[in-house]
């Protein structure tokens, strides 16, 4: 089949582009659709292979008899007096089981041929869960080939509304963004401005600013914490003007605002560099113009630059918002009290520590959702065309 | 022919290789001399057991969370470490393997192990690891300082009136912080207990607002507010209380036999100046006791060969585990040869101490820990009043310990 010359090209570039595509949908677009599924579940990972899970029956019934049937002639009504399918399956077999399940095992399991064969030794070989249940269910033993999460509908949103702590890091995280934001893209305009200059060595000064950006924030955390610390660094500087110690991250006050210095030191550099780019996209003829009309060098900041670095100001706050409202590394190692974690770091914990994986995927949609508003009406009220 | 010999070789390889089993254990990685250890067990395991081959995979960072995530997955260790601290939490989303049968189809000496420990690890009415050793918290001082200010030594009789007078005497004296106290739930519980308090009622709504808890905690904050003579260890300039007693910034701290294998390591000095008693009583003795099992993933493919390596890890592995690198052995008969004098009073605290678990109705209590320790973060800078701590926690105990 000869296909046109641009069929051929447009099946080499999608080869060439395969393996973004292939891994931002698994690893992107996938878990935001699996997440967002997730949120109106209660979503156990522990749970996902346990009918997969192998086990030998016989091992099982010997738990929940306490008879060896090698050993002992036991009658089959004895164990039949005492046998408890549910309980047999759920702590014996060992797998957690919602209501419906439940009923099915009640209304059909086969207890009988089970205790049957398992006095006759029938039971020693090794098999998974579902397919244990597809031998001794009488029906419904389709129920129990895949776990399926419970569906709850919205109860993790309601439940949301009234967590205090969801409520206290959201805060922790509207606050960082609406203080980290503007000091860090204004910062950032500022060092780019500095170091567009011609003076000497500005090439050691772009570099000094961006690398803290492109630095492992694990050993900057680790860096800071020495520094924030009560006999640290900073207290020995702010002693020499008489201030009494502060342990700066531990102190429920000053913890945050210890980790917004921080990132404001981290991020500018970064940003820097959008914005030296859109430096030189203004003309030099509109300063010269300006410095002949006398202005002076704050005035032609504020009425030249700023204005005609608009498109770039929006990309850094945009960016710098979504950055800020998931801030998550720094909390996770410098900030051990629960008052101020923002709310990404709550999100982990409840999906990781409380288990509560749903839970945890309703408060990242609602994030999600948060920050699309914020940033939609960001780009309604700030316009992107420059001002030329 | 060379062909057919490439082939022979292959297969006696492959076939070789089927016949010996290979077991992942997993643990956290403890300090070097810790390691050490436990590469030489799995060596002579392995040079013992020619069907079985172990292999020893540590997991830095959360232990706990990449075990479960592993879990998940599929592709979890087939035997790893269990704090009992969450291991309710592990057997109730059927993680670990029971092992009432093994026990006694081989007739395991279980009786062997100290009944607290094995009791840490069952759920209802099933065993679901073997202990491989414990830790209680104990009285460490330095010698040195208190000879300085002439102090009387702290002794395992001492009382709470004892061992606060002998602190305030040495600050008196001019010693600024003479202990290290830490904003965390567990070091308080011990507290809690010798003062006759609970920390859940029958219906496991919480007892820390009862009377005696009360007071409990209220001596415990009066040693960093009312009396001064504690700090938390951050403040002394050290990253844990170990560390705090190891730079001598504090003449007393309660901590447990970890600290004196960290001090050999790296305060060697110090360990010649300290003495260890056993935890100052009230109405009761008490301390914590933190255990953890060897466990058996309940996915193995191969059941039989892990309850072998476990066997082996907790006897053989053991006596090699609490000589090599100063643990305390959780089998009596072991213990009773661990003739160190440092460790005497940890052994002792055995008797009466109680596990770090405490009974909720999911199984899960790191969420409560979580609030009260940040509550008593709070406490310790005087954000709060006990009162108002007490009453947050008594409204919402039940929310963080339930679903």
């Amino acid at each position: 089949m000869k296909l046109s010359s641009k069929a051929r090209e447009a099946i080499a570039g999608y080869i060439f582009a395969a393996p973004i595509i292939i891994s931002i949908l698994l690893f992107t677009i996938y878990p935001v659709f699996a997440g967002l599924y997730y949120s109106f579940t209660n979503y156990q990972p522990t749970e996902a292979q346990k009918f997969k899970m192998r086990f030998i029956p016989e091992e099982a019934m010997m738990f929940h008899t306490a008879v060896f049937p090698d050993e002992e002639d036991v009658s089959y009504e004895e164990i039949a007096n005492f046998f408890n399918p549910v309980d047999f399956v759920l702590y014996d077999v060992g797998v957690n089981l919602n209501d419906k399940q439940i009923e099915a095992i009640r209304k059909y399991l086969d207890s009988e041929r089970l205790i049957k064969d398992f006095l006759a030794g029938k039971l020693k070989e090794e098999m998974t869960v579902s397919k244990f249940m597809e031998k001794y269910m009488k029906a419904e033993s389709n129920l129990f080939k895949r776990y399926i999460p419970d569906f709850l509908g919205l109860s993790n949103f309601k439940k949301m509304i009234k967590d205090q702590y969801f409520w206290i890091s959201l805060k922790n995280a509207f606050v960082y963004s609406v203080i980290v934001v503007p000091v860090q893209t204004l910062l950032a305009i500022l060092l780019a401005v500095a170091a567009n200059m011609k003076i000497r060595g500005r090439g050691f000064f772009k570099a000094v600013f961006f690398i803290p950006s492109i630095s492992s924030s694990a050993a900057i955390s680790m860096i800071f914490w020495l520094i924030y610390s009560k006999p640290g660094v900073l207290n020995r500087l702010l002693g020499y003007f008489g201030m009494q110690p502060i342990d700066w991250l531990n102190n429920p006050n000053t913890a945050l605002g210890a980790i917004m210095v921080l990132n404001i030191w981290t991020t500018a550099g970064y940003f820097m560099v959008t914005f030296l780019a859109g430096l030189q996209g203004i003309p030099g003829t509109i300063y010269e113009a300006a410095e002949i009309d006398g202005a002076k060098f704050w005035r032609r900041f504020w009425k030249i630059t700023f204005p005609l670095l608009r498109p770039q100001i929006l990309f850094v706050s945009i960016m710098g918002i979504i950055g800020c409202m998931q801030v998550f590394d720094q909390i996770y190692f410098l900030i051990k009290n629960m008052r101020n974690i923002t709310i990404s770091y709550y999100i982990y914990k409840n999906a990781f520590e409380y288990h509560n994986m749903g839970y945890a995927s309703a408060i990242a949609m609602v994030l999600f959702l948060i920050i699309l508003l914020i940033t939609t009406l960001q780009r309604k009220f700030i316009k992107e065309e420059a001002y030329f | 022919m060379k062909k057919l010999l490439v082939l022979l070789v292959i297969f006696a390889f492959s076939v070789s290789a089927l016949a010996v089993i290979n077991i992942k254990i997993s643990g956290w990685p403890g300090n070097p001399i810790e390691e050490g250890v436990i590469k030489s067990i799995v060596e002579k395991f392995n040079e013992t057991h020619s069907d079985i081959q172990v292999e020893w995979t540590p997991i830095p960072g959360d232990f706990r969370q990449m075990i479960i995530t592993q879990f998940s997955a599929g592709t979890a260790p087939d035997i790893f470490y269990v704090d009992t601290f969450w291991f309710e939490e592990m057997a109730r989303q059927n993680m670990l393997l029971p092992l009432d049968l093994y026990i006694k189809r081989d007739n395991f000496d279980i009786d062997d192990f100290y009944p607290s420990l094995v009791q840490a690890f069952s759920y209802k009415g099933r065993i679901y690891g073997i202990p491989k050793d414990f830790s209680t918290l104990a009285l460490y001082y330095n010698k040195e300082i208190f000879d300085k200010y002439g102090v009387e030594y702290p002794t395992s009789e001492d009382t709470w009136f004892d061992f606060l007078d002998k602190a305030l005497q040495l600050k008196r004296k001019g010693f600024e912080t003479p202990l290290v106290l830490a904003p965390d739930f567990n070091r308080l519980i011990p507290f809690v207990i010798a003062a006759n308090g609970e920390l859940v009622k029958g219906d496991l709504n919480t007892g820390l607002t009862e009377p005696n808890s009360r007071f409990a905690i209220q001596f415990y904050l009066d040693l960093v507010n009312k009396y001064k003579v504690a700090q938390e260890p951050a403040n002394l300039g050290a990253g844990w209380i170990g560390e705090a007693f190891g730079k001598e910034a504090v003449a007393m701290a309660m901590t447990g036999p970890w600290t004196l294998g960290y001090l050999r390591g790296q305060y060697p000095d110090v360990v010649d100046k300290t003495g260890i008693v056993e935890m100052p009583h009230l109405i009761n003795h008490a301390t914590m006791v933190y255990t953890v099992s060897w466990s058996i993933n309940r996915n193995t493919r191969n059941r039989d060969a892990a309850w072998e390596v476990v066997k082996f890890l907790t006897k053989e592995g053991q006596k090699m585990f609490v000589k090599g690198a100063g643990v305390l052995a959780s089998r009596k008969s072991i213990a009773a040869t661990d003739t160190d004098p440092m460790k005497e009073a940890f052994y002792a605290g055995a008797a009466y101490a109680i596990p770090w678990r405490v009974p909720t109705p999911s199984g899960i209590f790191s969420k409560a820990n979580d609030q009260i320790n940040s509550k008593l973060k709070d406490l310790f800078y005087d954000k709060i009043s006990l009162e108002q701590a007490l009453n947050e926690i008594q409204t919402n105990y039940m929310s963080w310990v339930s679903e």
